[in-house]
């Protein structure tokens, strides 16, 4: 492994450190290692709170800030935060307007956020979960609880940040979360492994001919492994797998995301979006609208996640809404 | 061999598992590079020196509220399952020591069996799934087995760690369905499930730290 790194036992501390000099602008990072917006919105709007493992920069405390999340609260690599973290940025967060806690599938994730919210509920916050499961190669659509949480987490953290932002209620904010979940689906593709920066191990490895369809965000198989294929290629393999969960049809409006994991250029995934583009034009599907870009990567591993959604007006209206956060910006 | 078990013998039992873990440590990550991220050593030592914190501080005299402190230490570790699982196991003994002192070998049971409960509160996971599930219920299966042939404390301890290091051995053959090596699929199968190790190895060390009293 060849990365700049000192101790590992102070790795996430450090990172945190730097994060926040990075984007003083917009975040701060609490005594306990919360992340929380530099500016904190006001008290009668419903919060955003979201919870999971670090070594995914910029996710997820990369979406704290204007429009999108409150506090967020990181773990270790790859590791969720323990619950006693989790409900102390609950209570942080608890007010009358209420606080949406995004959570993504994985089983730390969901045990840490479990533990916290019956806590949470006996103190009497006023607080409501929403799951993301939206890998569609870890199981099928009736199956959700097979489902990992890839980086969908950042539309749907976008959407219900806007209508919160915009002083919608707790209810309707998790109707909108909840809407964009389940039209939504991520596939993701690796074609060169990764390490975990903090035994060094490979998390990952991938032969040097083949892609793996289906790697999960910690480097985990979960599908096919094929022939490298073209850019086209692999677009239109993943696209269509997406198209088919959802069921989307001609004529409706989708919104698309590509994720680059590590290693893979930006160049690279501008040429994946053009593909997409273009295979969604000659099925009269119309691309409303599209991002590229790292916002969950998984150390130096190299491919994407290819994230597809079902929108409507309002869906869209609200993804266009300003943020300002280290990940994503919108005027 | 302590008869009962007090907080002085619970101390002794917690002790041991913790310095069964920091001796093995190792080996547990190198099990977790097959389906997880290797670091499962590393989390476990983390959580056994929540223990030792809590065992160092002015804890609290009764054992349910000790074990409650050790639960709540354990699952502040950030890392990722382990916390909340161990940590739940921790505090649901405390749930089964309620108003106790001290533990007779059937009270000691009862205390593991609601542990166990706890567990089972956070994972739908079964015997036969490539968890820790694989090493705790057999454990506390035979630790109520031995109380009701009226074995002794060091004896019902002793079975409870051969019965959770079969279930360890056990998880080697199978393929695990849930976590991160669930999604390795049939390729999870030819190594033991790091979870169900460390259980193995806790109970071990609860039942060393008991006899070498």
């Amino acid at each position: 492994m060849k990365k700049f790194l000192n101790d590992p036992a102070n790795l996430v501390s450090e990172l945190l450190e730097g994060f926040a000099l990075a984007h003083a602008d917009r975040i701060k990072v609490t005594e306990k290692n919360l992340v929380v917006r530099a500016n904190p919105k006001a008290k009668d709007k419903v919060a955003l709170v979201t919870l999971g493992g670090s070594g995914h920069e910029p996710a997820l405390s990369g979406f704290v800030g204007e429009g999108m999340l409150d506090i967020s609260v990181p773990g270790d690599i790859f590791a969720a935060p323990g619950p006693p973290r989790v409900i102390e940025a609950l209570r942080m967060a608890n007010r009358d307007a209420g606080v949406l806690f995004v959570v993504l599938n994985h089983a730390g994730d969901v045990m840490s956020a479990d533990i916290a919210m019956e806590m949470a509920t006996k103190e009497g916050l006023n607080v409501k979960t929403i799951l993301t499961h939206e890998d569609i190669s870890a199981g099928t659509r009736d199956n959700p609880e097979d489902r990992r949480g890839l980086a969908g987490c950042l539309p749907l953290i976008k959407v219900a940040g806007a209508a919160a932002e915009q002083g919608r209620t707790l209810d309707e904010c998790l109707a909108i979360a909840g809407r964009m979940e389940r039209n939504m689906a991520t596939l993701a593709v690796a074609v060169t492994g990764a390490t975990h920066p903090a035994t060094g191990e490979f998390i990952a490895e991938v032969p040097d001919d083949v892609m793996v369809v289906g790697m999960g965000q910690h480097g985990e198989a979960g599908g096919g492994t094929q022939k490298m294929k073209s850019a086209d290629e692999t677009a239109a393999v993943m696209l269509e797998a997406l198209l088919d969960d959802l069921k989307i049809e001609e004529g409706d409006k989708v919104l698309v995301m590509i994720n680059g994991t590590g290693a893979t250029t930006l160049m690279e995934q501008y040429i994946i979006l053009r593909a997409v583009k273009r295979l969604l034009d000659a099925k009269n599907i119309t691309l409303a609208r599209s991002v590229a870009g790292e916002f969950l990567t998984v150390q130096e591993m190299g491919g994407f996640q290819m994230f597809l959604a079902r929108m409507d007006d309002e869906l869209i209206e609200l993804w266009d809404a300003p943020c300002s956060t280290p990940a994503l910006s919108k005027p | 061999m302590p008869e009962l078990v007090g907080r002085d013998e619970l101390v002794a039992m917690l002790r041991g598992a913790v310095r069964e873990i920091k001796e093995n440590h190792e080996i547990l990550s190198a099990l977790d590079s097959h389906g997880g991220d290797g670091d499962h050593g590393t989390s476990m030592v983390r959580a056994m020196e929540q223990i030792e914190k809590v065992l160092e501080k002015a804890s609290p005299e009764e054992i349910k509220g000790l074990l409650n402190d050790i639960g709540w230490a354990v699952m502040g570790i950030d890392g990722g399952a382990t916390g909340p699982l161990l940590g739940s196991l921790f505090m649901g003994m405390a749930d089964g020591v309620e108003g106790k002192s001290s533990l007779d070998a059937s009270a000691l049971a009862a205390m593991f069996a609601a542990g166990l409960a706890r567990v089972q509160k956070r994972t739908r996971a079964q015997v036969g799934d490539k968890t820790v599930i694989d090493a705790l219920v057999p454990a506390v299966d035979a630790l109520k087995e031995a109380v009701e042939e009226r074995g002794g404390i060091a004896e019902a301890l002793e079975r409870a760690t051969d019965a959770a290091q079969k279930g360890a051995l056990s998880t080697k053959a199978l393929q695990a369905r849930f976590g991160r090596a669930r999604n390795l699929g049939e390729r999870s199968t030819g190594e033991q499930d790091p979870g169900a190790t460390s259980m193995a190895l806790i109970f071990r060390g609860f039942w060393k730290g008991n006899v070498e009293q």
